[in-house]
């Protein structure tokens, strides 16, 4: 191969360092009016009355909209929420109305004529808490919501899906133990944190149909939420993706495009815009949910793990419309990589009065696996092991079986195990840099599948122009890992055609083709099989033509440089543009016309899951394997914690380019820092403390450790050129290794994140007057 | 909504509208200061006061711009008066002075600790100490070096000991109409010593607690941020190591008389336990510098 495995520059890069792409907040129209939504003072209160007839009466007011305006429920996998509240706020910050006006001051000033009464209600703040009888109800009409068949909610009570995995005899594996050991963690929300705010504007032409301008990582999957939550067709409803400055998830589904639109709906034409401030990021869009997890481990003397019992509570915050497959996730992933023969999980999502959890870099994976691969660690010490050992003798291989019973087929796990071990010299005891400073080395694996519907779909058109160059439209959005890049890449490897001769354009539901979502590090994998077809949709019209053109039998031509040409006949051969309107004949008449490619993917053969014991042949695309290694130093005086150094190691199956896989892990370990040292968006009876960046801190360029990034290449049968994706997981194991690591120095178990100086000094003084 | 109804406006008095004056001389700017009296704030590198307009905290309906005002943006230096930092220079600007970076690196190090580097093209050290954070950072400086504020009031320009400037949390000794024009600095023989800030995260953050611990010709001095209403200078510990050899125990007596000396309140930075252990390590860590420069 010679354009896949290449570093070719990212196609998108020149505009984004020069800062000539447009984000949504960057589009102006003539006559465009500007958005300001009122808000819950309140976690948790029925509304009583909304009165908006004095914002309606100020000047440069043009449109007010209530919870009364949109009262369709909508959501991707159960439908529990509406844009607006309408009976009642389930967290402080909850929109209640929304203005729209001639200027952004107008329209905030008028937030004050608005008057809500409210009567308030106790909140749920707390999820274990939540599933007491006595717990106040946050929806309590959930038995009449809409739900997708993999999820299992529970009317009447504050759970929205209890996931199970039963898997063998759980007793009978207790008793093959010769240890049993129970260990309980915390994991509390984080934000995003995307460089560029959620923005949308959204405009009503003379007929009807709605135009939206939206920086969202999924147009088709927000054209169909809003499109049921407006009663709009799909055919009358446009969603434009112009460019999203990172998403993480937190542009998955639907936030704030459901308050533009009805605004757009009463102002006859006139663009409607809102852009989210820092402070409404944190609170009003997604965040990554609470996670209280109990793990209870059976283990032999030879380092066997014979059972294991998790409880996972997820503090899924006002709607879990997303969250639900967040701990459907969990649960299905809920040993982490290994090998264990009797499961048994609940992994349940619980409504708080909390901000909306939802999609998050990892989905589930990296709060489960803080826990489990802390837990390994616990357990490989208990039995006197080291810790590489454990996940040597444990770890899933080929052949092995995961928690939903299915057989692993490529799993270059052990692969990754070894390589990071070498490369952070895993044995190996450092000093520290100063008499009052102390390094210590941890290890933690991870692994992670798309988690989607089983038959998610992907689609890419791909259009030769007369001159030989060509355009690929798909819906994967670059959301900054770089899949414009790897589509062109693997589009012009598949063509032998240069890069430079494909323009990728993507993101509008009118002319772009269907992409179900860019999440769940599936567009590397679901999207390049797509284009592939597309490609081969071509190379076969190509051949078709050519074989006429060159009278060579197609199965003896082969796409070569830009030429079709024969494999037997040296020289014999026509370029490919000449076929681009379709082929012309001696006679003066002409065949075929335009060449245009069509392909279409869905991951083949995955199958629900048992809806009793979560058990499944195959229940996932695919699952993505790896591991890394930190060395952190401890400063035992303050407790603050330097990275120093991460090795990393996953199994991509195949590197289609190098330079942007390795951005990719780089960003995932830093990513996986923040969340490990820094990041926890502080609620304190159900309101945020923290939502700014003055006092939620995310690394900057000062805290990067030396980062050694390897890769393993164990083919996917089913990817594209071998490819599975590694966006989200190498993100997994970056936290629970920096608290291995922890431990390693200081002898301290870190049982909840964020791991803070002055938690650790605090465990230290515990420690020390303790001894 | 009918057409024919008169609208009424909105945001007549919105919170985020103000007159903006840029004056060209201190009298025409005091002259707008007292017109407007509480409602005036002055606009100088603005990154506190527009984060507080933004945020709803600060609702001026004056807001005096006092950049274009001449002579405010130099720093100078003589033995006999020392270094004086106009109020309009940056912290940038003063990064790169030399005069500060040789003889008054403390200070240097501290206002390179304020905020970002974009921050810090705009923000100056008189914003920085007339905000009055208890953990302005450099703040600690400036109290260990006996600094000058000039102030220019009603007699015209005068000086005001920092250890009469700050009042309260976020309130100094200055009057409506008082305008910072400089801070000016002491000549000294020798400065040794250094200025420590304990954060969350190493950049871009402020001081859980900051502290500065410098010999100045041979006399400790201990400043300490963010453990008090204002930051402070630790008369008491001072006094203490006055004439004394710095050895481990003398070093171990003074951290415990610092802690007397300060009254640090738990926030979601860190808790008062947290701030007292830092102290601790700061002031241990000060001193031990101390001996290092000896």
């Amino acid at each position: 191969m010679r354009i896949v495995g290449t570093s070719i520059n990212r196609v998108d890069g020149v505009k984004k360092v020069t800062g000539a792409l447009k984000y949504v907040d960057d589009i102006k129209f003539h006559g465009m009016l500007y958005v300001a939504v009122k808000r819950s003072p309140y976690p948790h209160a029925r509304i009583l009355e909304v009165d908006t007839k004095g914002a309606e009466a100020l000047e440069g007011v043009k449109a007010v909209i209530t919870g009364q305006d949109v009262p369709n429920r909508a959501g991707l996998y159960l439908e529990d929420k509406t844009f607006l509240a309408t009976d009642k706020v389930r967290y402080k910050g909850e929109a209640v109305a929304a203005v729209a006006a001639e200027t952004k001051e107008i329209a905030e000033a008028a937030l004050a004529y608005i008057r809500v009464d409210y009567e308030e209600l106790p909140a749920v703040t707390n999820a274990v808490e939540g599933l007491k009888s006595e717990a106040p109800l946050v929806h309590p009409d959930l038995g009449q919501y809409k739900w997708g068949p993999i999820f299992f909610p529970e009317p009447g009570t504050n759970i929205s899906n209890h996931y199970k995995i039963r898997k063998g005899d759980i007793e009978k594996g207790f008793e093959e133990a010769d240890y049993i050991v129970e260990n309980s963690f915390y994991v509390p929300h984080i934000q995003h944190c995307p460089i560029e705010n959620h923005s949308a504007i959204a405009q009503m032409d003379a007929d009807g149909s709605i135009t939206l301008w939206a920086s969202c990582q999924s147009p088709y999957a927000v054209r169909k939420a809003l499109s049921v939550a407006f009663d709009l067709p799909l055919n009358k409803l446009r969603v434009i993706s112009p460019a999203v400055g990172g998403g993480f998830g937190g542009k998955a589904g639907t936030t704030l495009e459901g308050i533009v639109i009805p605004l757009a709906k009463k102002t006859k034409g006139r663009p409607v815009k809102l852009t989210y401030s820092r402070e409404d990021e944190f609170v009003n869009s997604f965040v990554r949910q609470g996670m209280h997890a109990t793990i209870k481990t059976g283990i032999r003397k030879d380092g066997k793990i014979s059972a294991v019992k998790n409880t996972f509570i997820w503090d899924g915050g006002a709607y879990t419309e997303y969250g639900v497959n967040i701990v459907r996730a969990g649960g299905y992933a809920s040993t982490g990589p290994y090998d264990i023969p009797n499961v048994w999980t609940d992994s349940i999502c619980v409504y708080t009065n909390h901000p909306v959890g939802g999609p998050y870099r990892g989905f589930g994976m990296s709060e489960i696996h803080f826990a489990i691969e802390q837990n390994i660690d616990m357990l490989a010490e208990k039995i006197g092991m080291s810790p590489i050992e454990i996940r040597k003798i444990n770890g899933l291989r080929p052949g092995g079986k995961n928690a939903t019973g299915q057989i692993v087929d490529v799993c270059g796990l052990q692969e990754c195990l070894e390589d990071v071990a070498k490369h952070i010299d895993f044995n190996r005891k450092e000093s520290g840099s100063q008499p009052h400073k102390v390094r210590g080395k941890g290890i933690a694996c991870g692994y992670k599948a798309p988690s989607m519907p089983n038959d998610v779909a992907s689609s890419a058109i791909i259009k030769m122009n007369e001159d030989g160059s060509f355009h690929l439209l798909v819906s994967a959005q670059d959301i900054g890992q770089g899949s414009d890049t790897v589509l062109i890449q693997m589009a012009a490897e598949a063509l032998s055609i240069p890069p430079q001769k494909i323009t990728i354009k993507t993101g509008d539901t009118d002319y772009t083709p269907y992409e179900w979502q860019t999440v769940a590090s599936r567009i590397t994998y679901c999207a390049g099989n797509a284009v592939l077809k597309a490609c081969e949709d071509i190379k076969e019209q190509l051949l078709e033509l050519a074989q006429l053109r060159l009278g060579v039998s197609k199965r003896d031509l082969v796409l070569k440089d830009e030429y079709v040409v024969s494999k037997i006949i040296p020289g014999k051969g026509v370029a490919m543009k000449e076929l681009a309107l379709g082929l012309s004949m001696a006679d003066g008449s002409g065949i075929h016309g335009p060449i245009i490619g069509r392909g279409a993917f869905i991951p083949p053969n995955v199958r629900n899951t048992d809806k009793q014991t979560g058990q499944g042949e195959k229940p996932v695309a695919f699952w993505t394997y790896g591991c890394q290694g930190v060395e952190i130093e401890v400063d035992i005086e303050t407790g603050k914690i330097d990275v120093l150094k991460v090795a990393s190691c996953f199994d991509v199956g195949k590197v289609i380019n190098p330079k942007l896989v390795e951005g990719q892990v780089e960003g995932g370990i830093v990513q996986g820092l923040g969340s490990a040292l820094f990041e926890e968006l502080i609620l304190e009876n159900g309101i945020a403390k923290n939502p700014s960046f003055v006092d939620y801190k995310i690394p900057t360029a000062d805290d990067m450790p030396e980062m050694i990034i390897n890769f393993v290449e164990n083919p996917e049968e089913t990817g594209p050129y071998g490819a599975r994706g590694v966006g989200e997981p190498c993100m997994v194991p970056a936290a629970p290794a920096i608290a291995n690591a922890v431990y390693d120095a200081i002898g301290i178990r870190m049982n909840s994140l964020p791991i803070t100086a002055e938690k650790v000094l605090k465990a230290l003084k515990e420690k020390s007057s303790v001894l | 909504m009918n057409g024919t109804v008169k609208k009424r406006k909105a945001g007549v008095d919105g919170v985020k509208n103000f007159e903006y004056y840029k004056p060209k001389s201190l009298e025409e700017a005091r002259e707008l200061l007292l017109k407007y009296g509480e409602e005036a704030s002055i606009l100088n590198g603005g990154t506190d006061l527009i984060v507080r307009i933004h945020d709803g905290l600060s609702h001026p309906k004056a807001v005096i711009d006092i950049k274009g005002i001449e002579g405010l943006s130099e720093i100078t230096y003589d033995e006999v008066d020392g270094l004086t930092i106009g109020a309009c220079v940056t912290l940038n600007q003063m990064g790169e002075n030399p005069v500060l970076l040789e003889k008054f690196r403390v200070l240097a190090e501290a206002g390179h600790t304020v905020g970002s580097c974009q921050v810090r093209n705009r923000a100056t050290m008189a914003g920085n100490i007339a905000n009055a954070s208890p953990l302005a950072d450099t703040a600690t400086p400036l109290l260990a070096l006996d600094a000058m504020v000039k102030v220019f009031g009603e007699e015209g320009e005068t000086e005001v000991s920092i250890h009469d400037f700050f009042v309260w949390v976020r309130k100094t000794c200055l009057q409506v109409g008082d305008i910072v024009t400089g801070i000016r600095i002491p000549n000294y023989g020798s400065i040794e010593g250094i200025y420590q800030k304990h954060t969350r995260r190493n950049e871009v953050d402020l001081a859980t607690v900051c502290a500065t611990v410098i010999k100045i010709d041979g006399e400790v001095h201990i400043a300490l941020g963010s453990v008090a209403p204002t930051p402070i200078r630790a008369r008491k510990t001072e006094a203490f190591l006055k004439g004394k050899v710095l050895t481990e125990e003398v070093i171990e007596e003074a951290i415990e008389m610092v802690l007397g000396e300060i009254a640090p309140i738990g926030d979601i930075r860190a808790s008062k336990d947290y701030r007292e252990e830092i102290v601790k390590v700061l002031i241990r860590r000060g001193l031990r510098e101390l001996i290092a420069a000896m």
